[in-house]
Formats: C-alpha cells, sequence, structure tokens
C-alpha cells in the first residue's frame, strides 16, 4: 500500500532524465516536462546549459533548490539533483515539482520582503530630512548669529543718540527706528529659539515660580497695550490655580507673549481674554488650561491646519509684521513642556488659542524665596576711578562701547583686539573688570578666560571676567562659566543692564578682596 | 560558434536584479515588485567584436548575507553582478563585507558593481555616499530607463572573453 502511495507520488512529482557529457537525451520518463530522446536538453531551458560544465567535474552530485522552469506557459519550481557518472560519461537528472510549495513560501516572502523595503524607504526619507533640517538650523543658527552683530550696533548707537540733543522731530524719527531695530531683534531671537528647538538643543529648566505675581505682570502691561487698541482686556483665573508652581517661566512667558501678541495684533475691535483654570485641587500636579481668547480676524478654515507652521501668517499682505514663527515657537514649546495647543477659530469673528499641559505644584505655597540681596549700586568717587579692559575685535563694537563709557567718569576703558593682547595688557596694566567678547581672532574669549583663571598672578587670576556676545545659546552660557567667567551678557547690550553688571561684579570682587 | 557563459546576478532583495534581467534581455520593466524565489534562470547572446556570447544569467534570491547564498547557483559562474539599490544605503552599507565572502569563496570569479535605480536618487548625492563608504561601483544604472543595462552586459560579456 504505502509503496504504491510512494510510487504515485513519484510518478507524479518527479522526472528522471539522463544525458550524456554532450546533454543529449538518452532517456527520460517525461513525467513533468517533455524532452526527447536523441535531443539536445540544453535546447529545453537555460539551466541545462549551465550544468553540463559540471559533466567534467570530479564532483559526482550536486542539487539545485528551487529552479524556476516555464512548462507549458506554467511557471514551475522544481528541485533538480544531478548526478553524474564520470565512469559512464553520463549524467542523470531527478527533477521534482515542489511548485505548491514554493509558491506558498513566495506569498510569504513578498509580503515580509515588502514590508522591509517600505520600512528601508522610510527610514531614508526619515534620514534626508534629518540631514535637511540639521542643514536648515545650521543655516537659520549663523544668519541669525550674523545679523545679531551689526544689529547690536545699531541699537546701541541708538541708545546713544537718544541721549543727545535731539529736537521732536529727530527723537520721533530715531523711536522708529529703534522699533524697528527691536522687531528685528525679535524675529532673529525667534530665529534662533526655532533652530534651537528643532536642533533638539532647548532644554526645559522647570523652577518653583510665583505663577499667580507673573500673570498680574502680565495682565497688567496687555491690558495697556488693549488699551492703545480701544481693545477690552480681561483676565480670568481660577480660584484653584496654586500661586507658586514649578515650571519653566521663560517658556510659558514666551507662549503667552506670542499668544497676546497675536491677539491684539490681530484684533481691531472687542474684547481679549486670558483665562486660566484647572480642573484639579490635586498638591504635586495640574492640569493647567490657558486660553487666549480673541474678537479679532479670526482664521478660515483652509489656513487653521498649516497655523502651526513655521513661517505662516493668516495676512500676507504685511499689514502685521513678524516672521510668522511665533506660533510655530508655541506649538513647538508646548509639546516641548509635555502639554498640546489647539484653536478654534471663525473668521471675522475670532479665535481661541488653548493650551493645557500638566505642570508641578509647588509643596510649598506660603514662603517667598529669600530673595538674594541685591548689591546696591555704590557710587563711585572720581578718585576712585575704575580700570576696565574691553576685548573686542570689531571696530563698530569697540566704538559703542567707547562712546558707552564716555559719558562714565568712573570709569576708564582699555581695548584690546583679541584675547592675546588681553594678556599681555593684564600683564602691564592694573584692571578692576574685564569685558569680554567670546569670538575673537587669534585667541577666542574662552580661551583668554582660561588663561586668567590659571595665571600665576593672584592680581590677574580673580579679576571678575563679563562675557560680552551675539550668542545666546544655553551651551556657550555653560562653556562661559566652565571656564570661570562671573557674568554673561547679550548683545545687542542693555546699557543701564551693563554698567548695573559691571558695577555689581567689582563690589563683589572688592568684598571678596576685603575678606581674603 | 558561441561560446556560453554564467553570470550571476547578487544582491539584497528588492534592489532591481530581476528588473535589470528583463530589461536586458525582453526589454522589458514593470513598477510592480515581485519577489524572486531560488532561481531564476534566462540567456541571451551578444556580440563582442565578431565572437557571438551566449549569457546564461543566473537571477538568484535576494539576501543581505552572502554567506547564506547556495552554493550550487554560484558554482561555475564566470563572473558575478553585484547589484545594489542606489536609494536604499541598507542594500550596500555591508557591500564590503560580502565582497570579501565573495573573493574568499570564489577568488578567480570577478565580481562587477552596479547601482540600480540612479533615476531615484541624486547621482552627485549618491556617489559622495558611495565614496564615504569607498565603494567604486563599476556602473549607475537604472532598468527602468534602461540607462547602462545593455552597456553592462556587454562589458562584462567582453571581460569574461578576455578573461578566458
Amino acid at each position: 500500500m504505502l509503496k504504491s502511495l510512494q510510487e504515485e507520488f513519484l510518478q507524479k512529482n518527479t522526472q528522471v532524465i539522463v544525458v550524456d557529457q554532450e546533454a543529449k537525451v538518452l532517456d527520460t520518463t517525461n513525467t513533468l516536462m517533455r524532452v526527447k530522446k536523441d535531443t539536445l536538453l540544453t535546447d529545453y531551458h537555460p539551466f541545462f546549459y549551465s550544468i553540463t560544465s559540471l559533466f567534467d567535474q570530479e564532483k559526482a552530485s550536486h542539487y539545485f533548490y528551487c529552479v524556476q522552469i516555464e512548462v507549458l506557459s506554467k511557471q514551475c519550481f522544481f528541485d533538480i539533483r544531478v548526478h553524474i557518472d564520470p565512469k559512464k560519461a553520463e549524467a542523470v537528472l531527478f527533477i521534482i515539482d515542489l511548485t505548491d510549495h514554493y509558491k506558498s513560501v513566495h506569498q510569504i516572502k513578498q509580503v515580509r520582503n515588502e514590508s522591509i523595503i517600505d520600512f528601508n524607504m522610510a527610514q531614508e526619507l526619515n534620514n534626508q530630512l534629518e540631514v535637511q533640517r540639521g542643514f536648515k538650523n545650521k543655516f537659520l543658527a549663523n544668519v541669525s548669529h550674523e545679523i545679531r552683530t551689526p544689529l547690536n550696533s545699531i541699537l546701541g548707537f541708538i541708545n546713544v543718540l537718544q541721549g543727545t540733543a535731539l529736537n521732536r522731530e529727530q527723537l520721533d524719527l530715531v523711536n522708529i527706528i529703534k522699533s524697528s531695530s527691536q522687531n528685528l531683534t525679535a524675529i532673529v531671537d525667534d530665529l534662533l529659539d526655532i533652530s534651537k528647538i528643532e536642533a533638539g538643543r532647548l532644554e526645559i529648566k522647570n523652577k518653583r515660580f510665583d505663577f499667580r505675581e507673573y500673570l498680574d505682570r502680565l495682565s497688567a502691561t496687555y491690558a495697556l497695550q488693549a488699551e492703545e487698541k480701544r481693545l477690552e482686556f480681561t483676565v480670568e483665573i481660577g480660584e484653584k490655580i496654586p500661586k507658586f508652581l514649578v515650571i519653566d517661566h521663560l517658556r510659558i512667558n514666551q507662549i503667552l507673549v506670542n499668544l497676546l501678541d497675536n491677539a491684539i495684533k490681530y484684533s481691531h475691535k472687542g474684547r481679549v481674554t486670558l483665562k486660566v483654570f484647572t480642573q484639579s485641587r490635586n498638591l504635586r500636579k495640574i492640569p493647567l488650561t490657558i486660553e487666549v481668547i480673541d474678537q479679532g480676524i479670526g482664521i478660515d478654515q483652509e489656513h487653521i491646519s498649516t497655523i502651526f507652521d513655521s513661517f505662516t501668517q493668516i495676512e500676507k499682505q504685511g499689514l502685521f509684521g513678524g516672521s510668522g514663527l511665533g506660533l510655530s515657537i508655541v506649538k513647538q514649546l508646548t509639546e516641548l513642556m509635555g502639554g498640546q495647543i489647539t484653536v478654534e477659530s471663525t473668521k471675522d469673528k475670532g479665535s481661541t488659542f488653548r493650551f493645557t499641559l500638566d505642570v508641578g505644584v509647588s509643596h510649598d505655597q506660603k514662603r517667598k524665596k529669600i530673595e538674594k540681596r541685591k548689591t546696591a549700586i555704590e557710587p563711585v568717587a572720581k578718585t576712585d576711578r575704575k580700570r576696565i579692559l574691553l576685548g573686542e575685535d570689531v571696530e563698530v563694537n569697540q566704538l559703542l562701547l567707547l562712546k558707552l563709557f564716555a559719558d562714565r567718569k568712573e570709569y576708564s576703558l582699555d581695548i584690546a583686539k583679541n584675547g592675546e593682547q588681553v594678556l599681555k595688557f593684564l600683564d602691564n596694566y592694573h584692571y578692576d573688570l574685564i569685558l569680554m567678547d567670546l569670538t575673537m581672532p587669534i585667541m577666542d574669549g574662552f580661551d583668554t578666560a582660561a588663561r586668567i583663571r590659571s595665571h600665576s598672578n593672584k592680581r590677574i587670576n580673580k579679576l571678575p571676567i563679563i562675557a560680552l556676545t551675539a550668542r545666546r545659546s544655553d551651551e556657550d552660557r555653560e562653556a562661559c562659566k566652565e571656564v570661570g567667567m562671573n557674568a554673561y551678557l547679550t548683545k545687542p547690550l542693555d546699557e543701564d543692564l551693563l554698567f548695573g553688571t559691571i558695577q555689581k561684579q567689582i563690589n563683589k570682587y572688592k568684598r571678596k578682596k576685603d575678606t581674603d | 560558434m558561441s561560446v556560453s557563459k554564467k553570470i550571476v546576478l547578487l544582491g539584497h532583495f528588492g534592489v532591481g536584479k530581476s528588473s535589470l534581467l528583463r530589461r536586458f534581455v525582453e526589454n522589458t520593466f514593470s513598477e510592480n515588485y515581485t519577489v524572486t524565489i531560488g532561481v531564476h534562470i534566462m540567456k541571451k547572446e551578444v556580440l563582442i567584436g565578431n565572437q557571438p556570447v551566449t549569457l546564461i544569467i543566473w537571477d538568484v534570491e535576494g539576501t543581505d548575507d552572502f554567506t547564506k547564498y547556495r552554493p550550487s547557483y554560484l558554482l561555475g559562474a564566470s563572473a558575478f553582478i553585484y547589484v545594489f539599490d542606489a536609494s536604499r544605503k541598507v542594500t550596500y552599507s555591508d557591500l564590503s563585507y560580502n565582497l570579501d565572502h565573495l573573493s574568499e569563496k570564489y577568488p578567480h570569479v570577478p565580481v562587477h558593481i552596479i547601482g540600480n535605480k540612479v533615476d531615484l536618487v541624486d547621482v552627485e548625492a549618491l556617489q559622495q555616499a558611495l565614496n564615504e563608504q569607498n565603494i567604486q561601483a563599476d556602473y549607475l544604472s537604472s532598468a527602468k530607463t534602461g540607462e547602462n543595462v545593455e552597456q553592462l552586459f556587454t562589458d562584462v560579456a567582453a571581460q569574461m572573453l578576455k578573461n578566458a
């Protein structure tokens, strides 16, 4: 019984062909494919061509898996065993039909390979996008930095100009230039933020923060701005909102400022409302919801899906100014903080921007952190004139600092063009403080500061150093700390902040020297 | 009298080995991807000078690990054509590893390296990526457009004839 079944299977699914060394068919069972005796096997399929070269090899047997051969227009899959008998100068081919088996394998492999290829393609696309994004971010960061440097000079000189004897008309014009320059600075700052967020270099730093006090200050500012446009401004703060939250106050401020600026910018009448509420009284974490509602120009449905994309503005006619980066920053910051932002809007009726995020609640809701004792700016007698050394290579920046210092009789200013010169000056003269640009030729600010700190002379190595830079990155700030700089000021320089910081650092240095 | 030579097409799956073969033998192309299992063999006669050469081309199932190729498929080959997909880095990132295996097991069989699907990529960027990996492709081809297909098989045939 078994034998007859086996024979039946073999008869149906196998074919035996005997050929001589020239591939002439000597005998065949013709079960699977019709092959005529005394013809050349190589004429039936190119596979047989290739194997004729094996006939004179020493190895007696070869097995070929899954050979595709078309038989009567049907694609078949055969396993073929070739047995060579050199003594008889013959070869025997055993052809086994495994078409059904290989077809099922084929289906599985087709699905598997397709999904792997799709995955590879997606990866490839991702890599390309990463490269493009990296290039874009680097470009944005570089361009922003390059723009910031001359912008610093413009704003600095505008401040100087404002302090001169100008008539009313001139003062108005200077104010316009100043306002435009400040707008430009804001755009450059936005570009830098976008590049940092997209490069994953922007960190969220949550700290204890008096949120209610902040909201009061924010409301007061925007109430004034709204009033200028004859808009009503209302604030609704839910009673469950704690006073102290643990949150990145810089970023939450950036989000709210962007949303409120937009609400006022895009409203000609009606009311702008800021709503802050939570449903939870949890003592550790609460879901915070903030809504900025306006009755302004609104957004049509066509644009609503792209409103959070970079460089998108509802009004393209330039009526409202700005770079179109604000909402993109808002969205990315919200997501970076683990929150979500949505918008509902009707054209000509207004918009509601709503963002929600989980924020920590400070365990101490009463105590106001003891603020560090502010160092009073002590008046300096003329005899006690402080000598400042500036390391700065850009002439226009040198000139600006000279102008600023010209009106400050309590200081004198020396200028070194690079880090090497700074070190030389320090060896030859006595200084009370160093202002250090970070990007200088020959020796940059970081290197110079590090050398000052490791100087053998105590008079030199303890001198306060203030970094002055157009670079605003956290990395640079950290790097300045690492090399021992005492303060970090970004350009465009704020005159009051500059002299406040100088005096603070000098006083601190003096106190320390006295106690040593 | 025609000389017959066996060529084996090797490479990852989905790189276009079967498409290159069909373009060369039948001058056809299909956008649809059909997996090759086992081996599919086609032949074509080309003329090198006055010498007709019958190319028996084995299009074997793609794999990323050449050590898994069944030795019987590669037996008796006069040339290997290593095909990679120019639009998928993963298909050429392990090229040197696979080449090492071939040169160890089949030291006398020349290997020709072909970057297929160039119609899908920026050739300059591809060249840069290949240079970074020290890959010198013999041909950049497209089975879809036919670019370099006839040329590469004819050159391989000429080379085999020269080596014979």
